[in-house]
This record gives C-alpha cells, sequence and structure tokens, in this order.
C-alpha cells in the first residue's frame, strides 16, 4: 500500500472541487425524467436555458445512431418524436465528452479512448436491457454505460506512478486490475467515480451503476440487475478491444450477472459479434 | 505520426510505405501481413474465428484474411514475398463461465493460423495470447511491429 497515495486521493475525495465538474441542468434533467409529475414542456424550457448544449442535443438527435428519419431542429420535436428519456440519454452524451475525452495517462489511453469505451458500453448495454426484458431501464443502462469510468479520470495520475506494483499484485495474488488497484492505492475507480457522481447529484442507481460496474454482485439488490447489464457490456467492449487500456483484460466476466440475466452462451457472443454494427452507427457520436 | 491509418474493429486496410498502420487489441487478432519486395503491407483486426454467413466479412479470421491477401495481389504483391505477424487473441482474467467467449481469444488465433496456413504466409513473429491489451503500430517502412501492452513496447523486426 502506497499511504501517501492513499491521503492524496482521500484528499481528493473531501476537496470535491478536484473532482470533474458538469453543468448542474444534467442532474435537473436526469431528476425531472424520473418524475411523472413534470410535463414535456418543463423539460424542453430546462434544456433551452442553456443555447451551447441545446446546439450540441440537436446535432446529436439527427446523428445515425438517434435520428428516426425526419430532421429534428428544436428540443420540443426531440421530446415529441425521440421522447423523454432518449433526450435524457443525449443530454448526457452531449456534456459528460469534455468530460471523457482526455488522455487518461495511467491506463494508457489516448484520446477519445474513454470517451469511445463509455459510448459504446451505453449502446450494448441499452441493446442488452432491451433483448433481456429489461426495455424500461435501457436508459438508464445507456447513461451508466456512458459514465461508468469517470472514476479513471481522476485516479489516472496515481495509476501512473503505482502501475508496476498494480500488475504485479495482479498475477501474484491472483486478482483483478481493479482489486489490485484499491490494496496499492486504496481506492479503485469505481469509488473515486462514485464520489463523482454523488457531486453531479445523480441518482442512486447510477452511483451503483458506476461503483459495482465490475462486481455487480455486490451491488444493492433494487441495482443488480441494471449493473449487471452494464457489467456485461463493459466485458464485451474490453474483449473486443474497444477502449482498452493498460488494465487490459485483467478484469472477470462474472457469471452471476451472466445468470441473473439469463443470458445463454449464443446470446452474450452474439452481443459481442454486434459491436462492429454498434461503432459504426456511432461515428458521428464520436 | 502523418502516415498514421487508424483501424478500427472489424476492419481491414493496405498501404505501402511510409504509412502506419495502427489498432488496438482485446480477445481480437490482427493479422499483419508485410510484402518485403514491394513494401506494401495490410492488417486486418479480427473478432471472431469462423464467418457463419455473415455479411461483414472483415469481422471474421476466415473470410478476413482471404480478402486482405486478394487486395495485397491486386496491388501488384507476390506470395512468395509475403510474411506474417500476430498479435493480440487475450483472454478475460478471470471467467467462471465455460461459456464459449472464454475461449474466443484462442480460438481467434487457432482460426487465423489456419487461415494464413492456406495461403501457404508463414507467421514469422506473434504476441498472443495473456489477458493484456495490446496497441500495435506496423510500420510499412521495413514490416516492423511495435506492440504496446501493460505499458511497456516491445518491437519484432524479422520479415
Amino acid at each position: 500500500m502506497h499511504e501517501h497515495i492513499q491521503q492524496r486521493i482521500q484528499s481528493i475525495i473531501q476537496n470535491v472541487d478536484q473532482l470533474p465538474s458538469l453543468p448542474d441542468v444534467v442532474s435537473r434533467i436526469i431528476n425531472m425524467v424520473n418524475d411523472p409529475n413534470v410535463s414535456f414542456k418543463q423539460v424542453a424550457e430546462e434544456i433551452a436555458k442553456d443555447q451551447a448544449i441545446t446546439a450540441n442535443i440537436l446535432k446529436l438527435c439527427n446523428s445515425a445512431y438517434f435520428s428516426k428519419g425526419k430532421e429534428i431542429s428544436s428540443i420540443d420535436r426531440a421530446i415529441v418524436i425521440l421522447g423523454l428519456k432518449e433526450v435524457k440519454d443525449i443530454v448526457v452524451l452531449a456534456t459528460t465528452k469534455s468530460v471523457l475525452n482526455r488522455v487518461i495517462l495511467g491506463y494508457d489511453l489516448a484520446r477519445g479512448e474513454l470517451w469511445k469505451h463509455g459510448v459504446a458500453v451505453a449502446m450494448l448495454a441499452k441493446k442488452i436491457a432491451n433483448d433481456c426484458n429489461q426495455k424500461t431501464v435501457a436508459d438508464i443502462a445507456f447513461t451508466g454505460g456512458i459514465i461508468h469510468d469517470v472514476g479513471k479520470t481522476v485516479l489516472a495520475l496515481f495509476v501512473q506512478s503505482t502501475f508496476k506494483d498494480i500488475l504485479s499484485t495482479v498475477t501474484e495474488k491472483n486478482i483483478t486490475f481493479q482489486e489490485a488497484e484499491k490494496l496499492i492505492m486504496g481506492f479503485d475507480h469505481q469509488q473515486i467515480g462514485q464520489q463523482v457522481t454523488i457531486k453531479w447529484k445523480f441518482p442512486k442507481v447510477l452511483q451503483s451503476i458506476v461503483r459495482y460496474h465490475h462486481e455487480p454482485t455486490n451491488a444493492p439488490d433494487e441495482h443488480k440487475k441494471i449493473v449487471s447489464i452494464v457489467h456485461i457490456a463493459n466485458t464485451l467492449c474490453l474483449m473486443a478491444g474497444i477502449g482498452i487500456g493498460s488494465d487490459g483484460l485483467y478484469h472477470e466476466l462474472n457469471q452471476d450477472a451472466v445468470t441473473m440475466l439469463g443470458l445463454q452462451d449464443a446470446q452474450l457472443e452474439k452481443f459481442y459479434s454486434d459491436i462492429p454494427e454498434l461503432m459504426n452507427k456511432a461515428r458521428d457520436i464520436l | 505520426m502523418d502516415n498514421l491509418i487508424n483501424i478500427g474493429v472489424a476492419q481491414l486496410a493496405v498501404a505501402e510505405n511510409p504509412a502506419v498502420l495502427r489498432t488496438i487489441l482485446g480477445s481480437c487478432v490482427g493479422i499483419c501481413i508485410f510484402e518485403r519486395n514491394k513494401k506494401i503491407g495490410g492488417l486486418a483486426h479480427i473478432l471472431l474465428p469462423k464467418n457463419p454467413g455473415d455479411s461483414n466479412p472483415e469481422k471474421y479470421a476466415d473470410t478476413a484474411i482471404p480478402i486482405l491477401v486478394q487486395q495485397l495481389l491486386k496491388k501488384g504483391c507476390k506470395k512468395e514475398f509475403m510474411s506474417a505477424k500476430i498479435a493480440g487473441g487475450a483472454s478475460m482474467f478471470k471467467f467462471k463461465s465455460t461459456t464459449t467467449l472464454a475461449n474466443i481469444g484462442e480460438n481467434n488465433i487457432e482460426a487465423t493460423r489456419q487461415a494464413l496456413a492456406k495461403f501457404g504466409i508463414p507467421i514469422v513473429a506473434e504476441d498472443i495470447g495473456g489477458s493484456a491489451g495490446r496497441v500495435i503500430d506496423f510500420f510499412l517502412d521495413d514490416g516492423r511491429l511495435k506492440v504496446k501492452a501493460s505499458g511497456q513496447e516491445k518491437m519484432y523486426y524479422k520479415v
């Protein structure tokens, strides 16, 4: 254990200013979408307050992945055509890019790789949710997929200076990279990520996805399924090399997560096999 | 690098000196074929071993490699001057399951070997297996392959 590093991470968590920021509008939109008393109109007005975000959102609405064929030129139309949940996902996409689209040093991710990984996991998690009778939460799987690795943006610097120790701990103790992160630095990227989502005032379910995406069985019972979906999407995207870094495949595919969703071998392989087509659709989002 | 060409999952590309072909691999395999006389090379990034009849042949070792070789031949390359280097085929570190997905890295490597053998193209270097992700750079000025894995770089010069 590197105690000075643990202390430095501890101080970052306590002094939240050092964690990445997101405009307040994002948590407001996420919470409004879950509130049955909020109207379409109120959501549209909330988004429209921010001109810069609005332009970006409209561009995303008309991208190959989201477009339903009709040109969308206003937030009102976007909500009517795509629905509230989809527009919420687009708001998250539009606002988190600047946080995630960075060089991630210690994990050896070039600029854009972590962002691409988040988008890939988001799309695949949504697909898995839709195919596993979890349609109503497919949008949450998407949002969770985008941000699941946000902790890496904070932890990267410390991983860079302890990488050799982390990797040797992986092989010596036969544990996963994320378990070794915790052993060497006192924290893993999931825990830091959860702190970021708390700062962002994201709902509990998104906090759980970020906190437990490598260990879905430890998630609170009410979130186990959705965390399992993102866990599987994350594993498959890493296997396909999308946003794979210095931590490689030193992770685990949790069998309980597979069982919980009732997924068969052939289905898992199909999801993996679908990744190139998903990435093609996402070209103008990245 | 100005001459850098990034190749995504289930894509392939052929280029000539002084281009550099780059791809990032997990369980996928990167097949780098170099024609030493013309200094033309190609890289295929395959995701799965065998094509079950999919419309995207570049995804599978058994259909991508013939396309790659054909494209090289079209550029005037000769099979007798071709050699291959392969990288990737990693597996998840922990996989309780007995699913076929657990062996996909190994199966990809095996199918790659078979497809290259069919054309009589020798594999002169390989950096495969384990659980590391790999960033590979294939330099067409001399056919060398740089593999970055777990924070370390290795160079393979043999062509």
